[in-house]
């Protein structure tokens, strides 16, 4: 393998859900990863760099604006991008302290979560 | 004439002021209004200064202990004022109309209200005292009083047929007083048995029947709902013979409480539809998102099948083991009718896309539905957010509709802009929804007019149509989640009800009048706050 593909997380406690995301992202050039719960992502973030993570908001454990306020401040090179039916329902504050890069909602739009999460990637 | 301007002579039953008030709310909201007032703190006190003097009319605070006892025994007596209530809240309101208040006026909106109801409230008293008869004072009063009463009275003889009506029982009724008299009262309640007739008992027993409910059937067939008493007349004897039924109309009242139900009604729905929303949300987004990856797939797939078919052809041309694989290839592909599957794969993936989006739209609305807003209010121009909004909606429906816009100037006020402007899209899509549905009938020309203005210390957004209107059933559904009239497929059914959501949250009001072949205006009326009121 020439180049390292940058790596992008993808965290969500409902399988299906990751299963989907990787179909919409298979084309992409990532490589993609995927982790049921914020102690899982926090895990696989202490084993290697990861460029951009993806997180559903609803979790068991932590939510997902708790993981990437934890992300923000252990691996601030790594973009954090919250995925949330409920964008509404996630305070300033709370956006304000993980400093979101994006915030999406779900259900998603194929074209908009592609395109953010080459933002991302770019950026 | 005459026209001598005697102040009216009005009793005000309220508690004391406070100490730093010389005379409290009420009497100050009064006093500039020129009444001769009586004011007493006390029911005992009240009860003295009617039976003293001939109060035009009562102002009473139901705050005071027994007042709400009190309205009702007025209502049941022949020669009393009218009363006019105040109130804390819409269920006191109920209460209070049930108890034959002529009129209620808020405590929260007493400075603002009181007035205007007291001094009309003032022009009936003085009508009524204007046309009593020379002759017997008290003969006179009483039976002006009986005319002029705001409730439907009428004395029945002891088979129950209507010896006298006054005025209000005609206008109730829906026919003229001298028509009534010689009928039979059970006739404007068809269906009923006679025994079963709320003054059946006061007729045949001598009891007295009171805030008993019925519905009522005018002459011109409409049923409207009433609160009615009956008294006994007695012969000399001490027999039952006849009554006296006082009824009123409780079509107001009877809203007023359907629409207290249908809020609690609305905010357990809320809850409920927060929570499928959630739950189905996850699903849905895998699904959505699957179905949209099958129909790529499927594009690869078609474009790998061109290709085969070009093999499939060299191959039957070829021989041997070639030939004879290509042909058990191609006796399979006619048998599962591969070409047709390819085809109708895609037109499944296409249509169950389209259901996917559809319950996305569902979910999204049930989201704003029972939006839990964690986003701050801020100061926004009412007519800004309309217009934008109108603009928007306006490029797909100029080629059929005229709009005609009035703005106001109004102050900004506190509010989430966004979700006002789905309340006047909303507005907006149906007016245009009503018009093309009557343009389809007849052809009218469309047009939707906006008007805003400042209305009891709030904005009013007036959104109106010339498109079919509604029908009564319609109309008494309209604000309920999932009600639509609209094709499957169309609507969501909770465009209105999100509306209703969206002005409750803000403190304010939708309501609407609408009346088949004619039109529809939906009125969104806002507070003002501190600070916009500045």
């Amino acid at each position: 393998m020439a180049a390292e593909r940058p790596v992008v997380l993808l965290v969500d406690d409902e399988d299906h859900i990751l299963a989907a995301l990787r179909r919409v992202l298979r084309r992409e050039p990532y490589e993609l990863i995927t982790a049921s719960n914020p102690a899982e992502a926090l895990a696989t973030l202490a084993a290697r760099p990861v460029r951009v993570v993806v997180s559903d908001q609803k979790m068991p454990g932590a939510s997902g604006i708790e993981l990437l306020r934890d992300i923000a401040a252990r691996y601030p090179a790594t973009k954090r991008v919250l995925l949330t039916g409920w964008p509404e329902e996630i305070a300033a504050p709370e956006k304000r302290a993980a400093r979101l890069d994006a915030i999406l909602q779900k259900p998603w739009d194929e074209a908009q979560l592609k395109q953010t999460i080459r933002r991302c990637v770019a950026g | 004439m005459s026209r001598q301007a005697e102040p009216t002579r009005l009793l005000l039953l309220a508690p004391p002021p406070a100490a730093h008030e010389p005379r409290g709310p009420a009497a100050e909201a009064l006093l500039p209004l020129g009444f001769a007032i009586e004011l007493c703190h006390e029911l005992r006190a009240a009860r003295a200064a009617l039976a003293a003097g001939a109060a035009a009319l009562v102002v009473a605070d139901l705050r005071i202990e027994g007042a709400l006892a009190w309205l009702r025994e007025l209502r049941d007596a022949a020669a009393a004022p009218p009363v006019l209530a105040l109130v804390r809240g819409d269920n006191e309101a109920v209460a209070a109309f049930r108890a034959g208040a002529w009129e209620c006026v808020d405590q929260s909106a007493l400075a603002r209200e009181l007035a205007s109801a007291a001094s009309a409230l003032r022009e009936h008293a003085q009508r009524a005292r204007a046309r009593t008869v020379a002759g017997d004072p008290q003969a006179g009063a009483a039976s002006e009083v009986v005319r002029h009463m705001n409730s439907a009275l009428v004395v029945l003889d002891r088979a129950g047929n209507v010896t006298f009506a006054n005025p209000i029982a005609a206008q109730l009724l829906g026919a003229e007083a001298e028509k009534l008299v010689g009928r039979s009262f059970g006739r404007w309640f068809p269906g009923v048995a006679r025994s079963q007739l709320p003054v059946q008992r006061t007729l045949e027993r001598g009891d007295r029947v009171r805030g008993a409910e019925a519905m009522v059937a005018r002459e011109d067939g409409r049923a409207i709902p009433i609160g009615l008493s009956a008294s006994p007349l007695r012969s000399a004897r001490g027999e039952p013979d006849g009554a006296i039924v006082i009824f009123q109309d409780l079509s107001d009242t009877k809203q007023l409480e359907s629409q207290l139900l249908q809020r609690e009604k609305m905010a357990s729905i809320g809850q409920l539809a927060a929570g499928v929303a959630h739950e189905i949300n996850n699903p849905m987004g895998f699904i959505h998102a699957n179905l949209s990856q099958l129909r790529e797939y499927l594009e690869d797939f078609a474009r790998v099948w061109e290709r085969v078919a070009v093999l499939r052809k060299v191959a039957l041309g070829a021989g041997g083991e070639v030939r004879a694989a290509a042909e058990s290839a191609e006796a399979l592909i006619a048998e599962v009718d591969a070409e047709f599957l390819l085809r109708d794969f895609g037109t499944a993936v296409s249509e169950s896309l389209e259901g996917a989006q559809r319950i996305r739209a569902i979910v999204q609305d049930l989201r704003s539905f029972s939006h839990r807003d964690t986003g701050e209010r801020v100061h926004a121009d009412v007519n800004k957010a309309l217009d934008s909004t109108a603009n928007i909606v306006w490029t797909m429906m100029k080629h059929s509709v005229g709009l005609s816009k009035s703005y106001a100037e109004l102050p900004p006020i506190l509010c989430f802009p966004m979700q006002l402007q789905q309340v006047f899209m909303n507005l907006l899509m149906n007016a245009y929804q009503a018009i093309e549905e009557r343009r389809g009938q007849d052809g009218a020309p469309g047009e939707i007019r906006l008007r805003t203005e400042l209305a009891n210390g709030g904005v009013r957004v007036a959104v109106s149509d010339n498109g079919i209107g509604m029908e009564p059933e319609v109309q008494r559904r309209v604000f309920d989640p999932f009600f639509t009239t609209k094709e499957v497929g169309i609507g969501t059914g909770l465009g209105l009800s999100t509306s209703y959501q969206i002005a409750r949250r803000h403190g304010g009001r939708l309501s609407f009048e609408s009346e088949r072949g004619v039109g529809t205006t939906f009125c969104l009326w806002l507070p003002l706050d501190d600070e916009s009121g500045a």
